[in-house]
């Protein structure tokens, strides 16, 4: 029955829950400037997961905070457009943006600290509805309902503080917070890097079959590529503050065209020893990001750099795989052995 | 909820959910919060005389056969004796010194109180607004911090109180001045651990305004590093109202306060030296068990830190 309902894959979709055009963040710090997002374009559908993978520093989480319009105003500018169903959220007063707030929520990797010490359970899920004035009586149902959602009973969490519970169940105290206001889009920022494997299949199963019974708009921030893998229907790969590669999960996974996501790829840990990837070769170390090198900022680090890299940046274009690649030399034969390393 | 579930007491089974969830709220240990945990039996003692003060500051009026503080009852400079009124003695005027110690008491606690509460009051105002916007709000709530510091509390007071003449009212207001700077500290300091955590930013996502971040959000975890520091800081005011009432800049003369009595037995010390110890053991007591109960409170506050 929900075959033929899909939407159509392909980049002409209509009405994204969030679209974002051209973002960039610049963070000014005793005079020194730094970008840690630029110039990034992605869409997010109802029902859709973006996974936007990279290593710590390449702004997964400040794109995640700059869409919520979370990020400190001191020292930092932020340009281009997020749009919320078509309204640009910069150009809304802050009185606008707080009844918006319900709409767009955030799920953090360390749910303990997400949570205010001195509450409850049952406060911490009733928080987003006090904030945004719903009557007390549609509040216990929507709590309820909350609670259900992610397996817990109401009378069971009553009374009881975070503390007293493990990681996997604040995290899902977190969601149950998320769902409560009844959004239509969640950033998930490493919403399981803190957590044991086995509690974060659980973890994982839950946030999808959410996203597929509200229809909401999932933004999946993680190191991890395995997990990305998992739960994205599209994915983007960051590489200091650029989208370097974008494509649905197979495409990205598949056949890798940027060398970078390559590199990411090698790196996913595997069992069995004769089947991980050999690096092409012995890589220099990161760039200062305060001075990035000219052309593409991958170059010091890429085994294919030549010197047109060092020239001109890549822009995306599309590669052979079907994704979007910003590079000049992209890879296009399929990865063997890749698919297997990452599963 | 699988721990939930094991707290369930074990031959009861359980079949709807109603009564499984009363079962877990019978299992669960309710009134543990109100204990109060790791106190040492000085620490009690001094948490019982602090409170037996307080009471005694405010029902002094009805202590049956008390003499009244401002006039003779007796011989002056009598030595203590086994009557109420003259357990600690007469002063030189032949008033009881245990009458002049417990008015004495309600003076100094009502001072204390109302400067503690200007000082944390402002304090916690300027303090938070400091810690949560930064800036120059910061700075000058800095400058202001360090340099009440900086000056000697008794020089700072002297001044206020010699420009503006001793009364209860200026006198209280001077000592609250006195303490802002070491709140806003305190505040400031915890402001900015809390608001870089995650709990703020995901009240932020909610929607929530500058002011319920911090009076809802960010208060209610300052209370705990504010209990511990406002009885020190309270004892250093009894003795610095002590000082200036010694130094004859306290409360106006016929008004009994510690620092007065201190002082005008003085005079008398090489005749009469027991009359002396009302008063002092007053201030030394009081002041030994509000540092006391400060250290308790700073101790519970740093081992559930360590508990996460």
């Amino acid at each position: 029955m929900s075959q033929n309902k899909m939407p159509a894959a392909g980049p002409l979709k209509a009405d994204p829950v969030l679209e974002v055009r051209g973002l960039s963040v610049t963070f000014t710090r005793s005079g020194k400037e730094f970008r840690a997002v630029d110039n990034v374009f992605f869409s997010v559908e109802a029902g859709e997961t973006l996974g936007l993978v990279g290593e710590s520093g390449s702004g997964k989480t400040t794109i995640g905070r700059a869409l919520l319009r979370l990020l400190t105003s001191a020292g930092t500018s932020i340009d281009g457009q997020v749009l919320y169903r078509g309204r640009d959220l910069s150009a809304l007063s802050r009185a606008e943006m707080r009844k918006l707030r319900g709409r767009l929520q955030m799920i953090f990797q360390d749910p303990v600290s997400s949570f205010n010490p001195r509450r409850k359970v049952e406060d911490i899920v009733a928080e987003g509805l006090d904030i945004q004035g719903f009557p007390k009586a549609e509040r216990a149902e929507r709590i309820e309902a909350a609670l259900a959602a992610v397996g817990f009973n109401r009378a069971l969490v009553a009374g009881r503080r975070p503390h007293q519970f493990s990681g996997g169940q604040c995290q899902r105290i977190a969601i149950a917070r998320a769902l409560a206001v009844e959004p239509d889009l969640i950033v998930c920022d490493e919403p399981v890097a803190s957590l044991d494997v086995s509690v974060q299949a659980h973890i994982i199963n839950l946030l999808q079959d959410i996203r597929a019974d509200r229809k909401l708009g999932l933004i999946f921030i993680s190191h991890d590529l395995a997990v990305v893998k998992n739960v994205s229907d599209k994915v983007a790969v960051l590489y200091m503050g650029k989208i370097v590669e974008v494509g649905t999960g197979a495409q990205i996974y598949d056949r890798p065209a940027h060398p970078y996501t390559r590199t990411l790829l090698e790196a996913v840990p595997v069992v069995d020893a004769s089947r991980k990837l050999v690096p092409e070769r012995e890589r220099s170390l990161k760039p200062s990001r305060m001075r990035p090198p000219s052309g593409c900022a991958f170059r010091t680090r890429c085994p294919r750099a030549s010197d047109k890299c060092a020239e001109r940046e890549p822009l995306l274009s599309p590669a052979p795989g079907g994704q979007l690649v910003a590079c000049h030399h992209p890879h296009d034969e399929p990865a063997p052995g890749l698919k297997a390393a990452a599963a | 909820m699988t721990g939930a579930r094991s707290r369930k007491p074990a031959g009861k089974p359980v079949a709807d959910p109603q009564s499984l969830s009363e079962a877990v709220a019978a299992a669960r240990p309710r009134l543990s919060r109100l204990r109060l945990p790791g106190g040492t039996p000085v620490e009690a003692v001094c948490a019982a005389f602090l409170l037996l003060l307080v009471l005694l500051a405010l029902f002094v009026d009805f202590i049956p056969g008390l003499a009244s503080p401002n006039f003779p009852y007796g011989d002056f400079s009598q030595p203590p004796d086994l009557t109420l009124n003259g357990i600690l003695g007469t002063d030189a005027i032949g008033r009881s010194i245990l009458s002049r110690v417990l008015y004495g008491a309600r003076t100094s606690i009502s001072i204390v109180f109302f400067a503690t509460l200007i000082s944390l009051g402002f304090g916690l105002l300027f303090g938070m607004v400091a810690g949560f916007y930064r800036g120059s709000v910061e700075r000058a709530v800095d400058l202001y911090a360090n340099t009440m510091a900086s000056l000697p509390p008794i020089l700072v007071i002297l001044a206020l109180v010699a420009s503006t003449g001793s009364s209860v009212f200026t006198i209280t207001v001077a000592l609250g001045i006195l303490d802002i700077g070491t709140y806003a500290r305190v505040a400031k300091g915890g402001v900015i651990s809390q608001s870089n955590r995650d709990y703020i930013l995901a009240a932020r996502a909610m929607g929530a305004s500058d002011a319920r971040l911090l009076l809802k959000e960010i208060l209610p975890n300052l209370v705990p590093a504010l209990t511990a520091i406002v009885p020190t800081l309270m004892a250093g005011l009894i003795i610095t109202e002590g000082s200036l009432s010694f130094l004859g800049y306290g409360i106006p003369a016929p008004a009994p306060s510690w620092g007065g009595m201190i002082a005008s037995s003085t005079d008398l010390l090489s005749r009469y030296p027991l009359l002396i110890f009302g008063p002092v053991l007053a201030i030394v007591i009081t002041v030994y068990a509000l540092n006391t109960v400060g250290d308790y409170f700073a101790r519970r506050l740093s081992s559930r830190e360590r508990q996460g």
